[in-house]
């Protein structure tokens, strides 16, 4: 059993479950999920440590394979913390089921244990993941190719993982990494010491002005940023638009506290195939997020750093397939 | 990083150049996180998260909350 029953007695308060409980928690979990035919890895902060890049996070997010979607539900609803199983989190969290999985959304899920609420995050299709996370591991987690693709977002704080990432990668010999250097000093000393490959420039032509010392390189890599934040907040903007009427029916349906993981999946189950686009991204059109995107960034940048953005297309489209 | 070296070490890079990748490296983090945590990241595995470990477990007992809202959607 998955079940962690411990306790541990700090020394002034009852911490029932400590961070490295709570990370070996989430790891035997990724074990028995992937002993049990179910592709998973572990994601974002997490991950980060686990990499070498420190942050302040208990919350696990799990990328799982969307064929996968109800046999990890099986496996959830089987799963205690402390005594305790458990429930979904929030009106708007998705059904865990293959179909929303693929089209992008994410299933909320919260272990109210005493004195510790343990939150997991599970999700499909790694947001701008320009390849199938399934491909690549790193032990219990994605590699780190696709986490630092997945914390390119709209919030500042992220960006440094990103860059922190794409360091290792490189030092390690993985040229992708190149593909997140976003600090311009760290990204002129690496270029002095070293070349990117010439497909890399191409595909991301900011490094093309790093190799060349050219001074439009911070306007440059601003653009590219904030490209991403503009795609990002388009991102979220869809999806939360397509959620309200599933969470306006999710909150109507009411649920009696502590009904079992099974009979709420039914109820949002329910709830989802009546007003709950599968692929709300699909629907809009990425090519139209792209133009918005860009249409708001003409407002914020030099609009000659226009012309160093990379074609973001890839990025986007295993939320079509 | 024992297998990151080795991999810089088959690119053919020099020690000079994974040297200055390294420096130029280590300056980021110290830049982007600050001195402490850019010493953590560069700590074995184990040390490292045991130190994160024990900083969410400080910040939990001082009620700091960690959770992100649950909107359907991977922010």
């Amino acid at each position: 059993m998955l079940a962690l029953r411990g306790s541990i007695l700090y020394k002034r308060s009852n911490m029932p479950l400590s961070y490295a409980q709570l990370e070996r928690f989430y790891e035997r979990l990724v074990t028995k999920a992937r002993d049990g035919g179910i592709p998973c890895a572990i994601t974002s902060g997490m991950a980060c440590v686990a990499f070498g890049v420190a942050q302040t996070t208990k919350d696990c997010d799990l990328l799982c394979a969307p064929a996968a979607a109800s046999k990890l539900l099986d496996l959830l609803s089987r799963t205690s913390l402390m005594g305790r199983l458990p429930a979904y989190r929030g009106d708007l969290s998705a059904p865990l089921d293959e179909r929303w999985f693929r089209g992008g959304w994410t299933s909320h899920f919260v272990w109210n244990a005493a004195g510790i609420d343990a939150y997991l995050d599970v999700f499909g299709v790694a947001p701008r993941g320009s390849s199938p996370w399934q491909t690549e591991l790193e032990g219990f987690y994605a590699c780190r190719h696709t986490v630092a693709e997945m914390k390119r977002t709209n919030r500042e704080r992220d960006w440094p993982y990103v860059t922190a990432l794409g360091a290792q990668m490189i030092e390690a010999g993985d040229a992708r990494g190149w593909l997140h250097i976003f600090d311009e000093d760290l990204l002129v000393a690496l270029t002095q010491a070293a070349r990117p490959p010439a497909s890399l420039i191409n595909q991301r032509p900011v490094l093309g002005l790093a190799v060349k010392g050219d001074l439009r390189l911070r306007s440059a890599l601003h653009a590219e940023v904030q490209l991403w934040h503009e795609l990002d907040r388009a991102r979220i903007r869809v999806y939360l638009g397509a959620a309200r009427p599933y969470a306006s029916a999710v909150s109507k349906a009411r649920l009696a506290p502590g009904a079992a993981l099974e009979v709420q999946h039914r109820t949002r189950l329910q709830c989802a195939q009546e007003h709950l686009p599968s692929n709300p991204l699909e629907d809009y059109g990425v090519g139209r997020l792209i133009n918005d995107a860009r249409t708001a960034l003409k407002r914020l940048v030099n609009p000659a750093a226009l012309a160093w953005l990379p074609d973001v297309r890839d990025h986007f489209k295993l939320t079509q397939a | 990083m024992k297998t990151a070296r080795n991999r810089a070490k088959a690119q053919g890079w020099p020690p000079s150049v994974r040297q200055r990748m390294r420096q130029a490296i280590y300056s980021f983090h110290v830049r982007a996180f600050g001195e402490e945590l850019a010493r953590v990241n560069f700590l074995p595995r184990a040390k490292r998260r045991q130190y994160v470990g024990e900083m969410v477990d400080h910040a939990l007992r001082k009620g700091v909350k960690f959770e992100k809202p649950a909107l359907g959607v991977t922010l």
